[in-house]
């Protein structure tokens, strides 16, 4: 029963947006799955799909969307199939909460702190009364280190990074299977980002969370996630465990974007990708990231299908066709 | 309009990141009140003072009424044949006397500069002093009566049409928010020039319309002319005679009112904080009525404020135009009577009532934005 053990199943989603110029492939045939007590984090550049598909799995979608559909298991759920309001019931903040991007923005200015988290346990009834909803908002906010005096405050009086802290507090406090981290860290300097990055690793010890970071954040993403994504052009194009994903990266577009990230040990001249990715209004036939790509060949002019190597990775890349166990 | 701004200068020590300390919102607030009215008094004052200048033409009236008492003595003189057996030196003599007299029953013969302060006190102690020219309907010249007969029916025609406006808009605005690029939507926007027409023009198309022409509604005035003897056909009767002044009104404001609140709720609810509501699971109401009414609120007071003051002065013509016993069509006709006595009171009473607009709005600005009790440290974000 392997099902029972994953927290988030995704296969086949898609999410279009309609524009003037055509739909816009924001979310293209995405699929990968997580079990309790893991993380993925989602990396990308700016304009790959990230926080689409955040929004996906979690139904959050502007009005103007073309197409949405696909499989989404939560929890051994088919939430896909639910009715708005019986996925606003039963899904929203109880399976899956959202951590934001930009929190500066995500605590309402003229309620008070303790109100706003409390006010999740007060809708999907998790609280017997008022009094307990804020004593779980209390603990909440103590779980991720922040003074409960800060409570009864408003969102203005306090700094960006408890901001942030008090979002990660309100996506805690009713316990959701699933948490989705939407770029937390990116709107702050480099002292709280580590300071939200050591929340999230101690949260994710104590209380064996799973959840999905998207960041383009690839040095600290190292730290906070068993799991990585690698998304390009709407689509996954690596999924393989931190260890060895860091180590060796198997796609191109990896090798390439590991290459980016500045460190200071070694002496290297940062890589970079020539070209840009390609329109998400008619993305081309061949392999997406074939125009950029150093070891391109001939395959490249047909898109690649997923092949599962080295016992578990995924790798949307035709170089690794030959290195497929055939188990079936 | 100075005034609706909030005071950033005063109330710079705030969130010191100490925890525990219960922050004394009661003093803040009260401190923050008592610095409004203390602005509010010294605005009412610069402006009646103003006033007094002008209608006093910066003392030029004094020159026209000393030439006015000087003709009218004189012509009291020649018409009275007792004065003719005096001679001409005498008789000049007299007249100086005369006018040396009535110039000081008047207080003429104190400095304007002195005596515009003297105004300014009696003025702001509401001693309006008597009118020259009007009398009440009760026949007092008292221009304090004059005024205050005239109030009641003014408050009545503009609080029933600003609180229709206000919440009609409002509604209008959320619901409109809600059908974005509906067809609704684009007409209301279509719509909103015609607000720069002002009430009465609209006025005028509905006396024609539904009295004129339908007879369904009169043409103006407040009651029926006799009034009814008892309060309830009383009541109906003003009732019926509201229904165009107001609705005249309501279609000069009404679409721009909703065009501009319809807009900040699009702005406020493509905030961040709206979409974690629906992440949260809240129910569509919910989100309305907490994350987007509420933080909107705010700058929707502050526009309608800034509307309120100059509705407050646009409706002179408009009671003109519906016969309305008010203070507009008293201003018109003190104007045109030059009868500064209750021009410039009725420049008080108007003073005064803006205050207290201001002053009412400030309080409910403080209570619905928790950002100004506790002192204003930062714009939205």
């Amino acid at each position: 029963m392997t099902r029972n053990e994953k927290i988030l199943e995704v296969k086949d989603l898609r999410l279009y947006f309609k524009t003037r110029y055509g739909a816009v492939q924001a979310v293209d045939d995405v699929g990968f799955s997580l079990g309790r007590g893991r993380s993925v984090v989602v990396v990308g550049e700016s304009g790959c799909g990230k926080t689409s598909l955040s929004k996906a799995i979690l139904r959050l979608l502007p009005s103007n969307v073309d197409t949405y559909k696909g499989q989404v298991f939560l929890n051994g759920t088919y939430v896909m199939k639910l009715s708005n309001e019986r996925f606003r019931r039963e899904v929203r903040w109880v399976k899956a909460a959202l951590v934001p991007q930009a929190a500066m923005n995500a605590l309402n200015p003229v309620i008070r702190i303790e109100d706003q988290i409390a006010e999740p346990l007060i809708i999907h009834e998790r609280a017997s009364s008022k009094e307990d909803a804020l004593k779980k908002a209390r603990d909440a906010f103590q779980k991720v280190g922040i003074p409960s005096a800060f409570l009864r405050r408003y969102p203005f009086e306090l700094s960006g990074g408890m901001k942030q802290r008090s979002a990660i507090a309100m996506a805690l406090v009713t316990n959701p299977d699933l948490v989705v981290l939407d770029e937390p860290t990116s709107a702050l300097d480099l002292l709280t980002q580590a300071n939200i990055m050591n929340v999230l690793k101690r949260i994710k010890k104590e209380f064996n969370l799973t959840y999905i970071l998207i960041t383009h954040d690839v040095a600290t993403a190292s730290e906070v996630s068993d799991d990585v994504a690698v998304m390009y052009a709407g689509q996954i194009v690596e999924f393989s465990d931190a260890e060895r994903f860091f180590k060796n990266p198997l796609h191109p577009y990896s090798e390439k974007l590991m290459a980016s990230v500045p460190t200071l040990k070694e002496k290297k001249t940062l890589g970079y990708i020539p070209g840009q990715p390609p329109s998400l209004f008619k993305p081309p036939t061949t392999c997406r990231f074939a125009e950029r790509c150093e070891k391109r060949f001939e395959k490249c002019e047909e898109d690649p299908p997923t092949f599962n190597v080295e016992n578990g990775r995924l790798v949307k890349c035709w170089l690794y066709e030959g290195d497929v166990k055939n188990e079936e | 309009m100075p005034e609706m701004q909030v005071d950033t200068s005063k109330t710079v020590e705030i969130s010191n990141k100490k925890p525990g300390k219960p922050q004394s919102n009661f003093s803040r607030v009260l401190k923050y009140f008592l610095l409004r009215i203390v602005a509010l008094i010294i605005t009412v004052i610069i402006g009646v003072y103003i006033a007094i200048l002008i209608a006093n033409m910066g003392g030029a009236v004094d020159d026209i009424r000393k030439a006015q008492i000087r003709e009218q003595i004189g012509m009291q003189m020649m018409g009275d044949p007792a004065f003719m057996e005096i001679p001409a030196e005498r008789r000049r003599e007299l007249m100086r006397e005369m006018e040396e007299i009535e110039f000081r029953r008047l207080g003429l013969d104190t400095p304007f500069p002195i005596r515009s302060f003297i105004y300014l006190r009696e003025a702001l102690t509401l001693n309006l002093g008597r009118a020259e020219r009007m009398t009440s309907d009760s026949g007092s010249r008292q221009v304090r009566l004059v005024i205050l007969e005239r109030l009641a029916p003014t408050m009545l025609l503009m609080v029933t049409s600003f609180l229709i406006l206000f919440f009609g808009a409002l509604f209008f605005a959320l619901f409109l928010s809600r059908r974005y690029g509906s067809f609704l939507d684009k007409a209301v926007i279509a719509l909103a020039p015609t607000s720069a027409a002002p009430a009465w023009f609209y006025g005028i198309f509905l006396i024609l319309i539904f009295a004129a022409v339908l007879r369904v509604l009169p043409f103006g005035r407040m009651v029926t002319a006799p009034p009814p003897p008892d309060t309830f056909s009383y009541a109906l009767s003003v009732l019926r005679h509201l229904i165009l002044p107001v609705a005249a009104i309501l279609s000069s404001a009404i679409f721009i009112v909703t065009y501009n609140w319809r807009t900040y709720f699009l702005i406020y609810s493509s905030d961040d904080y709206v979409e974690m509501a629906k992440a949260k699971g809240l129910t569509s109401g919910l989100i309305e009525r907490r994350y987007v009414l509420r933080p909107t609120l705010p700058a929707i007071v502050t526009s309608f404020a800034l509307s309120l003051i100059t509705q407050w002065m646009g409706n002179i013509t408009l009671e003109l135009i519906f016969n309305w016993p008010g203070i507009g069509r008293l201003v018109f006709q003190a104007i045109g009577l030059y009868d500064s006595p209750v021009i410039i009171g009725t420049v008080v009473v108007y003073a005064y009532l803006l205050a207290i607009t201001v002053f009412a709005l400030d309080i409910i600005y403080a209570i619905i934005d928790p950002r100004v009790k506790v002192g204003a440290e930062e714009a939205r974000r």
